[in-house]
């Protein structure tokens, strides 16, 4: 039947027909479904297939919604400079170590992961909270007498918790990328005259920029999304669009939560391709 | 000819944890040579030259630049630079970017920068890849950037660290030459460091024989070749017959002794009587003839031809010698005129060997 180059080009084609009936069933539809939801006229309960820009506009409009989309963007920022000032300098430790004790230690940090997301953000509400751990201690050292407020239904415990919810996922790229960088970059840069802190901004810097993009695509920019977290530890101070959007569908106002998503969804495009055009496309698959 | 010391090397040990990489190693580098360290791996060499670049420390023994004691100083306060054995080369940066390093870090102005990195790269004839990646290169392209990029800086010791070792023998052999006329336009000094003795005695003025964390012999490339100072060293560069010979008297500067029941003559080492000793003599200082040679200072053996292998511009003879012994005799391709089979003898004037005790 044929020949050649059309029977390979068929045979890729036919392998690849499941998972592209799959993503496009399962993703693509479901996203179209949401998108044009989100287009159509307020109302609660059900839809009303009517075109409009109101909820959109209202997006940018609504004074309601203004601290949510500052406090993700803060949030989500916070959370991962101090993701990365915290995991970079344990993936660098456990890079120069021996590469056994380096493994085991990662191995450490992953067991964490395997515990059910939302019975590790309840861990959290008993060790931040106003009779958790931290407060009874520092009252009982005597170093307070009210506990804690800003530890507990704050930003501060959000960020906080993205912090240990994350952390695995950036000391491993970082742990992976460091560990591909041959060790005499190093000798030689600082043979060539370069002290410590010029080897680090010279060399070390600019080949760990796979790992800060990879930390920007699989910690910030999920992170943004975020509902679970700021619902149960955020309070009033903590609220992040995802928790917006998450009332308005449990309220079934569905074109006002989809038109939430789309920005999002918009916002999360132009981040990444900014993102892409800063470190550049090989910097994803070449060091 | 009294000659200018540019590095001392004085009792230098270097501990691994329980293993002495290095042990008690005193050498003198001249200003402008060309000296090559060799050695098999595990010889110590290039720790000796790490510690020489400043990336490890003696763990006893001094370093002098000049006169001025570098053991301690770390490796970017020291007028040496390193071409490493993986070359090394900055994957996030151009060629350009890569010899200009050191410059930059040096602060330099911009425009000098950009005179010295162009003359580096004219220098290994690069000049116009200034702006590739170096990842885009090829692996013989990738050397003369790395050698580029530790030139630019003017070092006084140029330390290259088995640089050609992953490149295949044709682009090794051309290198060679260019590294000579390198070495010779440039004017520093250079320690070379290799585990293959073809390419110490094409490149060196003076070569540093080592093994197992001591230098053995260091010398003329000549003479280290002719005079060799111990059986390893003869055996390790170029080809040797070695004889075991019990010494059985010493008559002014000759000595004589038995070789497995054969006696032979050869030069006097202060030896005893009853000591062993190792006899080398290299393949083309062997002569084969039908007849019994005449006269002279010799040793002469008799044998038979066993195994004729050719080599192109020349023949190597295995001969079975009456004793049972088998010795390799190199002879120009032209002058080969033996079958196997064929009943020699086997001469050698007695100065061309060298008497050896250990």
């Amino acid at each position: 039947m044929f020949r050649g180059e059309d029977r390979k080009r068929f045979m890729t084609l036919i392998s690849n027909l499941p998972t592209a009936t799959y993503v496009f069933l399962l993703f693509y539809i479901p996203l179209g479904i949401l998108i044009l939801i989100s287009f159509t006229v307020p109302s609660k309960f059900r839809v009303i297939w009517e075109f409009t820009l109101e909820n959109h506009i209202r997006v940018f409009t609504d004074p309601r919604f203004y601290t949510p989309i500052l406090n993700t963007f803060l949030i989500v920022t916070a959370a991962t400079l101090a993701l990365i000032a915290i995991g970079f300098p344990i993936a660098y430790y456990l890079a120069r170590v021996r590469p056994d004790l380096g493994l085991k230690i990662i191995f450490f940090l992953i067991i964490p992961v395997e515990v059910n997301y939302l019975i590790r953000i309840y861990a959290w509400r008993v060790i931040l909270g106003e009779n958790g751990l931290i407060n009874s201690f520092l009252i009982s050292l005597g170093l307070i007498d009210k506990p804690l407020t800003i530890l507990f239904y704050s930003w501060v415990s959000v960020v906080i918790v993205l912090i240990h919810e994350w952390l695995p996922y950036v000391v491993i790229p970082f742990y992976v990328n460091l560990v591909g960088i041959p060790r005499d970059l190093y000798e030689a840069a600082m043979d060539l005259g370069a002290n410590k802190l010029q080897v680090f901004r010279s060399i070390t810097l600019p080949l760990v920029k796979p790992a800060i993009l990879t930390v920007m695509f699989i910690v910030f920019i999920p992170s943004l999304g975020e509902f679970a977290i700021p619902a149960l530890v955020g309070g009033q101070s903590g609220v992040m669009i995802g928790v917006l959007i998450d009332r308005y569908l449990t309220d079934f106002r569905l074109a006002m939560g989809a038109a939430l998503s789309f920005f999002l969804l918009i916002v999360t495009l132009i981040l990444s391709l900014i993102m892409i055009k800063i470190f550049g496309y090989e910097s994803l698959y070449q060091r | 000819m009294s000659r200018d010391v540019v590095l001392r090397i004085s009792g230098v040990s270097k501990r691994f944890g329980g293993i002495w990489a290095l042990k008690n190693v005193n050498l003198d580098v001249y200003r402008g040579e060309l000296l090559v360290l060799l050695g098999p791996s595990g010889s110590g060499k290039s720790t000796l030259l790490r510690i020489i670049a400043g990336l490890e420390v003696a763990t006893e023994g001094s370093i002098y630049m000049e006169g001025e004691d570098i053991t301690n100083l770390p490796p970017y306060k020291r007028d040496t630079s390193m071409v490493f054995q993986h070359l090394a080369l900055f994957p996030h940066m151009t060629v350009y970017e890569n010899v200009a390093y050191g410059l930059k870090i040096r602060g330099l102005p911009r425009d000098e920068i950009d005179r010295r990195v162009d003359e580096a790269l004219e220098l290994v004839r690069i000049r116009e890849l200034g702006d590739r990646r170096v990842t885009k290169l090829s692996g013989g392209q990738q050397q003369r950037v790395a050698i580029a990029r530790s030139l630019v800086l003017k070092p006084k010791v140029l330390l290259l660290d088995e640089p050609l070792g992953a490149l295949d023998l044709k682009l090794r052999k051309e290198l060679h030459i260019e590294l000579k006329r390198l070495h010779e336009e440039v004017g520093n000094t250079w320690i070379f460091v290799t585990h293959d003795q073809e390419e110490a005695l094409t490149l060196a003025d003076r070569i540093g024989v080592m093994n197992q964390g001591r230098l053995i012999q260091v010398g003329d490339k000549w003479d280290v070749y002719e005079y060799p100072k111990t059986r390893f060293v003869a055996e390790f560069i170029g080809e040797t017959n070695l004889f075991e010979v019990v010494v059985e008297e010493v008559l002014g500067d000759r000595a004589h002794g038995s070789w497995n029941g054969v006696r032979l003559a050869f030069r006097d080492g202060g030896f005893r009587r009853g000591e062993k000793i190792f006899l080398s003599v290299r393949p083309e200082n062997l002569h084969i003839s039908s007849s019994p040679p005449s006269g002279g200072d010799v040793n002469s053996l008799y044998g038979e031809v066993e195994v004729e292998v050719f080599r192109g511009s020349y023949v190597i003879y295995h001969i079975r010698l009456l004793n049972g012994e088998l010795i390799h005799v190199t002879v120009l391709s032209k002058d080969a005129n033996y079958d196997p089979g064929d009943k020699v003898y086997v001469y050698w004037t007695v100065d061309k060997a060298v008497a050896l005790r250990e």
